[in-house]
């Protein structure tokens, strides 16, 4: 007669499946604090959702929940960065930059600190909608001085995003997107700070892409191909320092480009290439693809990138239109 | 009133820096005079006696660490840091003048001694928190003393920080309002009073003393009384008259004064006299 329920437990704030995600980051950022005993870790009360779970299991020491109070966090991340610690700091994107501009700016940037600013939820990449949407970030995070901005294309890439806000001396951006799956085997290029890495080559169109909207990219140039048009295909994880040289080389190489970001078309990467392509005095056919200046919604990531002209559909008509 | 240190010396000092504030306003009229005058013996009784330093080794680490979040009050605060020997009375002169480190509002560009870069107001409690957080983990004695102006008590960040302090039992962070009363408009009550000030930090966890912030000794015994506090962080209000020690001034409630040669004239014989 009484049939057994499914055994109910505490949700995490994004996963609802019974299946735990992957913590690459998470994963990583432990591994890194096991070998560097300066490694801090503090969140502001989103702890799985941005993967420091394993942090606080392991090294309880070490880690803080600041409570829902960013602006707090990263006041005392310059703190513990002034007596010695590398604090990274935890929320979604949105929280933690736009909210806490001037914390940034004061307590973490222009002492150059190693404060380093861990975002998950970049741009449109939630259900949640506006509020917790950050397509603007990169935008004023990249002109903060001092300041670094690494964007994974995929989980491969997590580790890499550790080792890189290591290596840079001072305050970090990391625009982190958890997976909605077990990534596929994949075996990562060599990310470097100020490198661009090409993972597709061609000599008709350069797409510049960065985080989710690379494997679109990667996609949208499959199916260009199939009409004839080769696409070389860079993967700009390290947004800034960016990699000027390979901006300019790809325009001289394939005489056209399109840039595609899951950010506003202004200030982000688009903007990035544009200014360096400019002051290179290089013209040539050229769109920015990325959210057109408005405000989104909530919904699915691949229906969102659908929507706001930033997947592979997008991205081919994009590239199409200025050849 | 701690026995390892002369009072009357103290009070020479505090003498000495509102010297200072007078001499280094009066040229170009930019600063606070008011503010600084009345919280000289906030700085001399942290400075000169309560703190641990060394102004040779500015980044010495088990130091006690001063954090002026309120970065306005720096005529003050220069005149301190400049007799306490970590930089030459020297440059005080070059207060506010173009190119000077000694900027209105303080920057760390001056040396390590500015233990942070604050002014935007409601920041420096934090930075103090994480620096005493650090200092638990590292195993290090050190204290940590914030000055806060009243009227930066307002800052939403200011209470987020109280809460983290009083919830993590910070027993080596003192925090300290220079309670002048005087906001940008006016009186505190005219534009949003704080009150009740003491029942709010108590409820937030901290051990709450209020005192005459124009007392040196009774400073000092409210630094004492913090150090012996375990388990909370403290907070004292330190009740400061604008302008103090200076008959002419003193009790005058403006944020910023029109200081012209005459008044810093009067206001320089009265001082010296005094020493």
């Amino acid at each position: 007669m009484s049939k057994t329920l499914t055994q109910l437990e505490a949700a995490d704030f994004i996963n609802r499946s019974f299946t735990p995600l992957p913590r690459s980051y998470g994963d990583a950022l432990v591994e890194a604090a096991l070998q560097d005993d300066r490694i801090t870790a503090l969140c502001a009360d989103l702890v799985p959702p941005t993967e420091t779970d394993r942090f606080r299991d392991e090294l309880p020491d070490r880690f803080l929940n600041t409570g829902i109070a960013e602006a707090n966090m990263i006041g005392m991340a310059g703190g513990m960065a002034r007596s010695g610690e590398i604090p990274f700091c935890h929320s979604f994107c949105a929280f933690i930059t736009k909210r806490v501009l001037d914390q940034i700016t004061m307590q973490a940037a222009y002492p150059n600190l190693p404060v380093k600013i861990v975002g998950f939820l970049p741009g449109i990449a939630t259900i949640l909608g506006v509020s917790h949407q950050a397509i603007e970030d990169v935008a004023i995070m990249r002109a903060v001085p001092n300041m670094a901005i690494f964007e994974p294309s995929g989980p491969e890439y997590h580790a890499a995003m550790v080792e890189m806000a290591l290596a840079w001396d001072g305050p970090v951006y990391l625009r982190m997107k958890r997976p909605d799956t077990t990534p596929a085997a994949f075996t990562p290029q060599k990310l470097e700070i100020g490198k661009g890495v090409i993972r597709r080559e061609g000599s008709d169109i350069t797409i510049i892409s960065a985080g989710i909207c690379v494997s679109e990219a990667l996609i949208a140039a499959e199916a260009l191909a199939k009409d004839g048009i080769e696409a070389r295909v860079i993967d700009m994880a390290s947004l800034k320092p960016i990699d000027e040289k390979l901006i300019i080389d790809s325009a001289k190489k394939t005489g056209a480009m399109i840039t595609v970001e899951n950010h506003s078309i202004i200030g982000g990467l688009g903007s990035a290439v544009s200014e360096t392509l400019m002051e290179a005095g290089i013209g040539l056919p050229f769109k920015r693809v990325g959210i057109n200046d408005q405000f989104c919604e909530g919904g699915t990531t691949a229906y969102l990138m659908n929507k706001f002209g930033i997947d592979c559909e997008g991205i081919t008509a994009a590239a199409k239109s200025i050849l | 009133m701690r026995s390892d240190h002369n009072l009357k010396d103290l009070e020479d000092i505090a003498t000495k820096l509102r010297l200072h504030v007078v001499n280094m306003v009066a040229p170009s009229g930019q600063g606070y005079v008011q503010q600084g005058l009345g919280a000289a013996d906030i700085f001399t009784s942290l400075y000169f006696a309560e703190a641990k330093m060394d102004p040779k080794n500015p980044t010495w680490a088990d130091r006690d660490r001063i954090f002026l979040t309120t970065a306005h009050n720096t005529a003050i605060f220069y005149a301190t840091l400049g007799e306490r020997g970590f930089f030459d009375t020297e440059r005080l002169s070059t207060y506010v003048t173009d190119g000077s480190e000694l900027e209105i509002n303080s920057s760390e560009r001056l040396g390590p001694f500015v233990e942070a870069t604050c002014g935007s107001l409601g920041q420096g409690l934090s930075v103090a928190i994480g620096c005493a957080i650090a200092a638990k983990r590292q195993g290090r004695t050190s204290r940590f003393y914030v000055i806060i102006g009243d009227g930066e008590m307002q800052e939403g960040q200011v209470w987020e920080a109280a809460m983290l302090a009083g919830a993590k039992g910070l027993d080596n962070l003192c925090l300290i309002v220079d309670y002048n009363f005087v906001q940008s408009e006016g009186a505190m009550d005219k534009v949003m009073s704080l009150e009740p000030l003491m029942d709010k930090m108590a409820s937030f966890g901290f051990a709450c003393q209020e005192v005459d912030g124009n007392d040196i000794g009774t400073l000092l015994n409210a630094y004492d009384i913090a150090r012996q506090t375990k388990g909370k962080p403290s907070f004292i209000k330190a009740n400061t008259i604008m302008g103090k020690g200076v008959a002419s001034l003193e009790g005058l409630m403006f944020h910023q004064l029109r200081f012209p040669q005459e008044v810093a004239d009067s206001a320089r014989a009265e001082l010296e006299a005094q020493l």
